[in-house]
């Protein structure tokens, strides 16, 4: 970056990188009004510059959302531990865990932040359940939710018949096959209602949703997930 | 434009292939799993383990991806020179954090084992803590490669690191805990 840009606009980029990274300071605005630069170089020459620690600022901003992530993992563990032997023993299921969990997360982070963007942009005004945007974002998760939840689970059902020491009834299939789509369809839907009510909540505190949003809906899905998966097993199976 | 086109469009194709990808990892990953449940899931307190360790990855590797992207379109990172202050910072954070998280969900395992079962079973620290770091070693050389790769060659990494780190991260997750399972 050194060697294109000019000797004074260089000056200036270096006393941003010792500023505290809470401080608003007026240079932030200045460069970028008089040299055209960017607010997201801006932000990265600050956060990550070459007097910032930079293994230090990660870890600072990273740990204390993956420890209420960790700690909210362990507590959906703890479900689905209790049915422990029960879980084990249907193969299908087992196969289909890690898929499950991958889909919810990456649902989680979608949604938030694609609603994120929509309250930035103002398309989200007072009356969001009128909005089209949003219908169409619902709709679409939806489908590709559903598709791929039928999708996952076919799989997982033909895997496990390859299984020599596995038995695959009809009934299993269908049971199985009910659970996922059951836990996908409630948890797209506490997906979108959780990203609708703390976006706004902390758009109107004049907050980034960006940095909330995808933290609180991946960890809360990630339990909602484990706690409704071990509550379907023990509907279906017991 | 009809409402059936409206709806399929290129957002539509992008959330759903990027979706198959990370089934496809999933499905992997579950195989491993299901292939190794007399030696992994009988282990107390591995399923209390067992969802936090698969989520690290993609929450660690995923943010280094995405950071690194940042990075590159912004021009802060040279796309020639890996070994670059940012990314030794982010490799040298992502292992920190890495080793932190895992002892605190084999911390968490031990308790709630304890507290829940009355079972008393001190490995499971062990066994997190160095599963952590085996999987850290294997998944982060991946995460750089295919970040700076992907960006050479013309694409955003943002859109295919994502489901790509997810799916990765769980089959190197449960390969490295039957490793030092095995071990230990």
């Amino acid at each position: 970056m050194k060697p294109i840009l000019r000797k004074h606009v260089w000056k200036h980029l270096k006393i941003l990188q010792g500023i505290e990274r809470h401080k608003y300071h007026p240079i932030i605005h200045k460069l970028r009004t008089k040299f055209g630069i960017s607010k997201k170089t801006l932000f990265y020459v600050k956060e990550y510059g070459s007097h910032s620690n930079v293994p230090k600022t990660i870890i600072r901003e990273s740990i204390k959302v993956l420890l209420f992530a960790s700690l909210l993992s362990s507590l959906g563990g703890l479900a689905l531990e209790h049915i422990k032997v029960l879980f084990v023993s249907i193969l299908p299921l087992v196969i289909l865990f890690p898929a499950l969990n991958d889909m919810i997360g990456d649902y989680g982070i979608i949604i938030s932040s694609r609603f994120s963007t929509l309250l930035h942009t103002g398309e989200i005004k007072r009356k969001w359940h009128h909005n089209l945007t949003l219908g169409k974002l619902f709709t679409q998760i939806f489908i590709v939710s559903i598709l791929t939840t039928i999708l996952s689970s076919v799989l997982a059902l033909a895997l496990s018949s390859f299984s020599s020491d596995y038995h695959l009834t009809l009934a299993i299939g269908i049971k199985v096959f009910l659970i996922s789509i059951i836990d996908v369809v409630i948890l797209v839907n506490g997906l979108f209602f959780i990203s609708i009510i703390a976006g706004l909540h902390y758009f109107k505190k004049k907050e980034d949703p960006n940095n909330f949003l995808i933290p609180i809906t991946t960890s809360v899905v990630d339990f909602g997930n484990l706690l409704i998966l071990s509550l379907l097993v023990r509907l279906f199976f017991f | 434009m009809g409402v059936f086109s409206k709806l399929f469009d290129r957002q539509f194709r992008e959330i759903f292939f990027s979706q198959l990808v990370s089934i496809m990892g999933g499905l992997i990953a579950g195989t491993i799993l299901a292939a190794s449940t007399d030696k992994l899931l009988l282990l107390p307190g591995m399923f209390i383990l067992l969802p936090g360790f698969l989520e690290l990855r993609g929450n660690i590797s995923g943010s280094m991806a995405a950071r690194l992207t940042s990075g590159l379109f912004l021009g802060v990172i040279n796309p020639k020179h890996k070994r670059s202050k940012v990314v030794k910072g982010n490799t040298l954070a992502s292992f920190i954090l890495v080793s932190i998280i895992s002892l605190v969900l084999g911390l968490l395992a031990f308790a709630f084992s304890y507290l829940a079962f009355g079972i008393f079973v001190p490995k499971i620290i062990l066994i997190a803590v160095f599963a952590g770091i085996l999987a850290n070693i294997l998944e982060i050389p991946i995460t750089l490669f295919l970040t700076f790769y992907f960006f050479k060659k013309g694409h955003d990494p943002n859109n295919i690191m994502g489901p790509f780190v997810t799916s990765t991260g769980d089959i190197t997750s449960i390969i490295s805990l039957l490793v030092v399972m095995f071990l230990i």
